[in-house]
This record gives C-alpha cells, structure tokens and sequence, in this order.
C-alpha cells in the first residue's frame, strides 16, 4: 500500500470508529444529535475509503494486487454506501449504532491484512469473477443491513408493546421506516446477489469442473441465498411483515456471521482471499 | 434620575379565570392603550403582554415610588378592579426580579403548561406592537432580545418542549413512532366522543388522511365524518373497515367491546399484516386488551396514554431545573450590561470635559505655539492628549468595573461631583 492510500485508509478507519462511538454514545445519553454528527463523520470516513480504494484502483496491475484487505474494505464501502444513501430518504440514523461497528469490524479486520497476501490467483482473474466477487459482496451487504433493520425493529417494537415508548424508543427510528428498510435490503440484495452467484458457477464450472460445490464458502453462500430467497418470498406473496420478518432476518444474520467465522478460520476453501 | 425595570401583571397563578376576563376584556378595548400608558409620568419605554393566561405590563421607569403606583392603578382602573382584587392578585416585580420572570415567562417555566410553544410567539408579537409605536428604546429593545436569547437556548439546551403533554399529543407521537410518516394513514373513528374527535383532529393534521367514523348514530357519525371530508358508517360494517384501517380510535358508551380479538385476527390475512395502531380512549374500555397479543398490532388504552404524559410531564419539570439555570445565567448577563449602562453617561461626560479643556488650552497656546518648527506642534498636541488619555483612564475603567459587579450610583455620583460634570 502507498503511504497516500495508507493515508486514506488511517481516515476511514478513524472516522468509522468515531462515528461507531458517537452512535452509541447517542444511544446511551439519548440524544440524536449526536447520532446526526455521527453520521457527517461517518460519511467523511466513507470518502477516505473511496479514495483510498480509488487510489489502490489505478495503481494497481488489476485483480492481482486486491487482495484480502481490498474485499473486506470494499464489503465496508458497500454497507457505508447503503446506509449513507438512505439517510438522504429516511431519518434513520440511530441506524447507524447497528451499521457503523459492522463496517467498523471489516474495516479493522482489512487493517490486519496484508495487501500482497491471499491474492485471487492469476489464472482465475477476469470480468467474470470481479462481477461475481462485486455483486456477492453488494447483496450481502445490503443482506446485513436489512438485518441491522430488524435488530431495531426488535427493540422499537418491544417498547411499543411494553407501552414505555421513553427516551430510547424516541431516539430509534419508527417500526414503519425499519420495516421499510428490511424490505428494501431484501429486494435488492436478493437480485444481487443472484446474479453474483449465477457469474460465479457460470465461471466455476468451466475452471473447476464439479470440485466447486463441495467448498464450505460456495455453500454457505447458497444458504444466504436460500433463506433470503424464503424470506422474499414471504414478505412478497405471504404478505409477512413486521416483527415476524424483523426477527428472522436478525437471526439469519447471526447464524451467518457465526458461519463465516468458522469458515474463515477452521475450514479450507477456495475463496480464502475474502 | 435613575431608572429600573418595572414588571406589574397577574397571570394564572396569582388571579382566578374571572379577574384574568375583566382585566383582559377591559385593556383590550382601549384603543390608545400604548400611548396612554407611555404618558404616565416617569414612564420611557413600555410594552405589554396580553393572554388568556396574563396580563403584562413591562416598563423602563425613573425610579420614583410614585410612577410604579401609577402603572399598577391604571391596570386596576382599566381592568375594573376592586381594591380587594387589586391586592391579592396584582404583582409587582422590579429590576432583577422583573427581569427573571421576563425571561421565565417567554421560555415557558410560568406556563400553565411548562414548556408549551405559543407564548414564545405571543411576546414577540407584544414586543412587535410597542416597536410599532415607538414605545421601546434602549433598555427594553436590548432586553427582550436578550429575553428570545434565552428563550432559545431553553428550547435547544434542554428537552422542554421535547416529549407531548396532553393525550391527545401523546396518541399522534405513538402514530409517528409506529408508522414513521402519517401521510396517507387511514383512520377509523368508532363513537363519535370529543377525546376522540380531539385525537383525530390532531392526527388529520400531522398527515393521516381518509377518516371513516363508525357510530351507532347515523347522523352524528356523518356529522364528524363531514369535518374531515371522510365517510360514516354503520358499527356493523366494522369488521370491513378495519381490513382497511392503519388506526383506530375508540370512544363509545359501550357496556362491551366494541372490537374483539377475534375480529382483529380475521381482517389479518385481508391486510397483509400491515402495522395497525389502535386507540382505545373509552371508559369501559371498547377494545379487547387480548388484540394487544396480536403480532403487528399496537394497542394503547387511555391508562397507557396517560401514563406516557405523566412521564413527560415529569420529564419536563426535570429539563425544567436546567431551564432555570439558563435563566439565572442571562439575567445575571443582562443586569451586569444595564449597570453598566448607567455608568455611560457619566464616562462620555467626563471625555467630553476633557477634550474641551485640551482644545481651549491648545488654542490659548496658538500664539507661541506657531513660532515652532513643522511637525513639533503635532508632537506636543499628541503629548497633551496622550497626557489626558493616561489620566482618564483610571477612573473611567474604575467606573466601568464597579458598575458591572456593583451599584454605581455613588461611584458615579463621586466621579461627577469631582469633575464638576453638572456645572
């Protein structure tokens, strides 16, 4: 990494675990103000990522270099990027006390990372597998988001149901906008991530054959697909709604992340670059 | 002569709703009320505050016992007071106290409703009309800004105004916290109470449109349902409406209830588990508490509504001590500038005496003073006032200082008299 890029990912990194703090800072002492100017310093990290992967981007000789601090930082970018542009339509930003220490996670996983290391090999770079790698990481990352939703969701409904509103349950965000926000990750990380999965057997099967099926992290991606795909399914045709959904998609996200982590850490696969 | 700030009035607290009528009625006929008040002697500036909750009059006045009398008998002879009247609810503040309660009355810590936003307004537009007449000078225009000031760090500083104090309120917050906007929401009116039409009434404005009232009157549900422009409907079609309601508000004199558990879990399916938010403001109560069970369904009854007021209203008597301090801090600033201010005359005075002393003295010196070389009478004249500036310089910070911290009147009184400033 160059000292500028090293520079711009100082930045990101700084301001997402500031912001991170002031979110929950504005949870504890109630005050949304604070979650607002949370939200300016998340976006000014949000532009130091940019450039620090724009940078990275033209210096670098393709897919080759990206290696593992470049996907997670890009799963990063992606989740900032939603949330960010969903604050100039709703007026969620407590939100953020759920998605800035997620961004915040990868972002400091990404720092652990070497660049030169776990690259995606020479043989298996070209446009097929960056629009796989670009469209898995953007499904999921609105995936996480619909999650984070619900997870407040959970909360706001249970001080509504409880009849204690109070100071916390006018800091979140209303069961409406949640609600909202877990249909919309769900619409459209669902295609997303289809098609990402689509380009990745498209390519698998013509490099690997049939070995790919077997690898933990391919079917762990089918998972997500499957149940998001369900729970689509429900929100669309059913008409299943509100907390019912709210608690699921929370659910499917721990599950998942407990998953990941396993297979990042005790299982072999092909994708160990992410 | 000096002045103060004179504040004479009754309000709520000190005057029953029959006085507050009289005075009200009988300030708001006079149609030169500005002028009459400003030819009260002694009287500068004045401006006064009429509510339904006070009657205000603010003035800058010479201090004479005399003037303060008169303001307080001109409000009693216009409102029609008795003597007994006059006594016992007529206040009189004066200086910092008058101050203080300026500044508490435009925050709302003397509202009947602590923290309410109109009474903002309504001395602005007291404070719009005296300017209006010219009736306001220095003293007063400084002070009513500095009153707005600190009526607008008690709205941002503290929580105040935060959280709904009446039902009502209380009801379109919980709306707002489940349904996020309530455009296009649509309500469902059963009974036609007034809480209820109070509710809807506030809900139609923040949004919520397409109001269907369901009553066992016919004509009185079309009555209601003619003011928001929505449709009546019989109780029996109950069942349909609620397939199609986002809220619900209930009032009627039922014995029973008027919406059951199970009439809530058959529209589910038919709404699509849409999020349904239900008020039940009847007592007895209209709505089965068993529909609370129901996932995707709000179920408030006046008992948890007035439980969230009481807590707000708690809560606003809490931000309600921070407000005070705010309070304290701005009079503290204010009275520190208008001691200041009565220092002013006396300091200009004093320059004025002086600048005239070196000007008559450089003039007698012309003569000998021509006979010097180019550019030495310019030294010696910036020599002279500089000489003067050094000397003033003491007594003028002294006197600035001491009337900041202190009263001024004898330190100013000393400077005047060893000046000979009144010759």
């Amino acid at each position: 990494m160059t000292s500028v890029e090293m520079k711009f990912f100082v930045v990101a990194l700084v301001s997402c675990s500031l912001a991170t703090a002031g979110y929950l800072l504005s949870l504890v002492v109630k005050k949304v103000r604070l979650a607002k100017i949370s939200t300016w310093i998340l976006a000014a990290g949000f532009i130091g990522l940019t450039l620090n992967l724009f940078w990275g981007g033209i210096h670098s000789e393709g897919w080759s270099s990206f290696g593992s601090r470049y996907f997670l930082s890009i799963y990063a970018w992606v989740i900032a990027c939603i949330y960010l542009g969903l604050q100039f339509r709703t007026k969620t930003r407590t939100l953020g006390a759920f998605i800035a220490p997620c961004i915040l996670m990868f972002l400091i996983a990404a720092a652990g990372q070497e660049t030169d290391k776990n690259l995606v090999p020479p043989q298996w770079q070209g446009w097929l597998t960056s629009l796989h790698l670009a469209l898995a990481i953007a499904g999921e990352g609105l995936f996480v988001l619909a999650s984070a939703a619900g997870a407040m969701f959970l909360i706001q409904n249970r001080l509504l149901k409880h009849k204690k509103p109070g100071p916390l349950g006018r800091l979140l965000p209303s069961l409406g906008d949640l609600d909202r926000i877990n249909h919309l990750g769900l619409l459209w990380g669902f295609p997303l991530l289809t098609v990402g999965i689509i380009g990745g057997v498209i390519y698998a099967v013509f490099v690997w054959g049939g070995q790919w099926l077997a690898d933990p992290k391919v079917l762990w991606s089918l998972a997500i697909w499957m149940v998001n795909g369900f729970l689509l399914h429900q929100r669309l045709a059913i008409g299943w709604k509100g907390s019912r959904m709210a608690a699921l998609s929370f659910a499917g996200l721990i599950v998942f992340l407990c998953s990941a982590l396993l297979i990042r850490f005790c299982l072999a696969t092909v994708h160990d670059f992410i | 002569m000096n002045h103060m700030i004179v504040l004479v009035g009754l309000n709520h607290k000190t005057a029953p709703l029959a006085v507050r009528e009289k005075l009200f009625a009988g300030c708001r006929e006079q149609e030169n009320f500005l002028a009459d008040l400003l030819g009260i002697d002694g009287v500068r500036e004045i401006l006064y505050l009429f509510t339904c909750n006070r009657v205000e009059l603010l003035a800058s006045i010479d201090e004479t016992p005399e003037t303060m009398k008169m303001l307080r008998s001109f409000l009693a002879r216009f409102g029609g007071l008795t003597a007994e009247e006059e006594a016992s609810c007529l206040y009189v503040y004066h200086d910092d106290a008058a101050i203080k309660h300026l500044f508490r009355v435009t925050s709302s810590l003397d509202s009947m409703v602590m923290g309410e936003a109109q009474i903002l307004g309504q001395v602005k537009e007291a404070y719009r009309k005296a300017l209006a007449q010219n009736a306001t000078g220095i003293a007063l225009n400084r002070l009513m800004h500095r009153a707005f000031r600190t009526a607008k760090r008690v709205r941002t500083e503290t929580a105040i105004a935060a959280n709904p104090v009446s039902v009502s309120f209380a009801a379109v917050e919980l709306a707002k916290k489940i349904f996020g906007t309530l455009d296009g929401k649509k309500t469902l009116v059963i009974g036609a109470g007034e809480m209820a039409e109070l509710t809807c009434t506030h809900l139609v404005g923040n949004g919520a449109e397409d109001v269907t009232v369901a009553n066992r009157s016919q004509a009185q549900a079309e009555m209601l349902a003619e003011k928001y422009r929505g449709k009546a409907v019989s109780l029996t079609s109950l069942d349909a409406e609620l397939c199609e309601a986002d809220i619900v508000i209930s009032s009627t004199g039922a014995p029973s209830y008027v919406v059951t558990g199970d009439m809530v879990r058959r529209c589910l399916r038919k709404r699509k588990n849409r999020l349904l938010f239900l008020i039940d403001i009847a007592v007895p109560r209209d709505i089965d508490p068993a529909v609370d069970g129901i996932e995707n369904v709000y179920l408030y009854n006046i008992d948890h509504l007035q439980d969230i007021v009481d807590e707000n209203m708690k809560n606003r008597r809490r931000e309600g001590l921070k407000a005070e301090q705010i309070v304290g801090e701005e009079v503290a600033q204010y009275v520190s500038w208008l001691k200041e201010l009565e220092a002013v005359p006396t300091i200009v005075s004093l320059r004025s005496k002086a600048e005239t002393i070196v000007r008559t003295e450089l003039e007698k010196a012309s003569g000998w003073m021509d006979q010097m070389e180019n550019g030495n009478r310019e030294k010696v004249e910036a020599l002279v006032n500089g000489i003067v500036n050094k000397i003033l310089h003491a007594p003028v910070t002294v006197m600035k200082e001491e009337s900041a911290d202190f009263d001024s009147q004898s330190i100013v009184a000393a400077a005047r008299q060893l000046f000979r400033l009144d010759d």
